[in-house]
């Protein structure tokens, strides 16, 4: 279960996935909608459900009732505002944590993050600001959004797909 | 006289972390203030004990690595005073309302040229107030090797220590006479003697010190 969405991640396969089992120490767990290594999003994504990110996003990403993870293959250059966020790999942004933020060791990350709990692991690389209040309690969280407006670049040209609207 | 900069040591390639006593960090972080917000500039690599201390606070909490900039790991020495600025400004990242509580510089001071201190004190002024406190960890005196580390802060008395890798840039070894000098509207409050060769001191503003020699460790 767990290696075969491993090898999902670090295949590039841009097929759907139902995940059934955790990304990692840190990731979401079952039925989060994933953003494979060969996938990059430019535009605003909203999602109402756990989000992994193996690919890349360029322009915005909000998940705020739900978990957003970025795998050691993800590049995120967008602000992040979800629930939880979690970074393994490499996020250029500003990220708004509603729970909790967690910069894994092997992330890079340049932004500032604001969340009232942070775990930040040693080995990360981090530029930016840190805003904690451990006092507040977790934001209230808005209605569910649907992914949308997002144009979706599949890297692998011969899909014949180079553009796709999502709904 | 001015020393001639100390060449790096081997490089390093393993990792080890250690707890190192202080006796100057309690001095600082006691000054907080728990009913109002603290803004703290780290100028090291980010480690994970500092994030866990402060964030027991509410705090904004700045990291920026002045070693990784890429004029500071290959200084240009024909720039100008005002370039200098320019560049340390732009590696500051700080909204220019924000007004620090505490500085931990730790050992940034031993990896820049004189030039470059004084650029970089310069662009710091605007967030520097009556209140601001710092730390600076240095080699004990000008002929001292500086152990090539991360430091974060453990605890209220001690600091996290970890060995950095790769190779370690040129060190700028001063006496705590010449640091001092350079400091411009920081003051050294007082110094402590640290393990392999180092001293810590702390550093509050005061802008009409007598910068001469008080040897205080």
């Amino acid at each position: 279960m767990f290696s075969k969405y491993r090898k999902f991640i670090n295949g590039a396969d841009n097929r759907s996935l139902e995940i059934d089992s955790k990304v990692s120490d840190y990731g979401p767990a079952a039925h989060s909608t994933l953003i494979g290594a060969g996938v990059t999003i430019e535009g605003k994504v909203l999602s109402h459900e756990d989000i992994v990110i193996a690919g890349e996003v360029q322009g915005v990403l909000m998940a705020t009732n739900h978990h957003v993870h970025i795998a050691k293959s993800g590049v995120v250059t967008a602000d992040i505002t979800a629930k939880i966020v979690s970074i393994e790999g490499s996020v250029t942004g500003n990220i708004t944590g509603l729970e909790s933020v967690i910069i894994a060791a092997t992330s890079v990350v340049q932004g500032n993050v604001e969340c009232p709990r942070v775990r930040l692991e040693d080995g990360a690389k981090f530029k930016g600001s840190i805003e904690m209040n451990p006092g507040e309690p977790a934001q209230s969280v808005l209605p569910i959004f649907s992914v949308s407006n997002a144009k979706v670049h599949r890297s692998l040209k011969e899909s014949g797909q180079t553009a796709i609207k999502a709904s | 006289m001015p020393q001639p900069p100390i060449k790096p040591r081997a490089t390093l390639t393993k990792q080890a972390t250690k707890l190192l006593p202080s006796a100057l960090l309690p001095e600082l972080l006691g000054c907080i203030d728990t009913d109002k917000r603290l803004v703290v500039l780290d100028m090291g690599h980010a480690m994970a004990s500092t994030v866990r201390f402060f964030g027991e606070y509410r705090c904004q909490l700045n990291f920026i690595d002045l070693t990784a900039e890429q004029f500071v790991a290959t200084p240009d020495e024909d720039l100008s005073h005002r370039q200098r600025v320019i560049l340390m400004r732009q590696a500051l990242t700080l909204a220019p309302s924000v007004k620090l509580d505490i500085c931990l510089f730790w050992d940034v001071f031993s990896y820049l040229s004189d030039a470059y201190i004084k650029a970089f004190i310069e662009a710091l002024e605007p967030h520097i107030g009556p209140a601001t406190g710092a730390l600076i960890i240095n080699p004990r005196d000008s002929r001292c090797y500086l152990p090539f580390c991360r430091y974060g802060v453990a605890d209220q008395d001690h600091f996290m220590q970890i060995d950095n890798t790769g190779t370690q840039p040129t060190v700028f070894a001063r006496s705590q006479r010449d640091l001092n000098n350079l400091i411009d509207y920081f003051a050294i409050d007082r110094g402590r003697l640290i393990a392999e060769g180092r001293a810590e001191y702390l550093l509050f503003e005061n802008r009409d010190s007598d910068k001469t020699d008080r040897s205080m460790i």
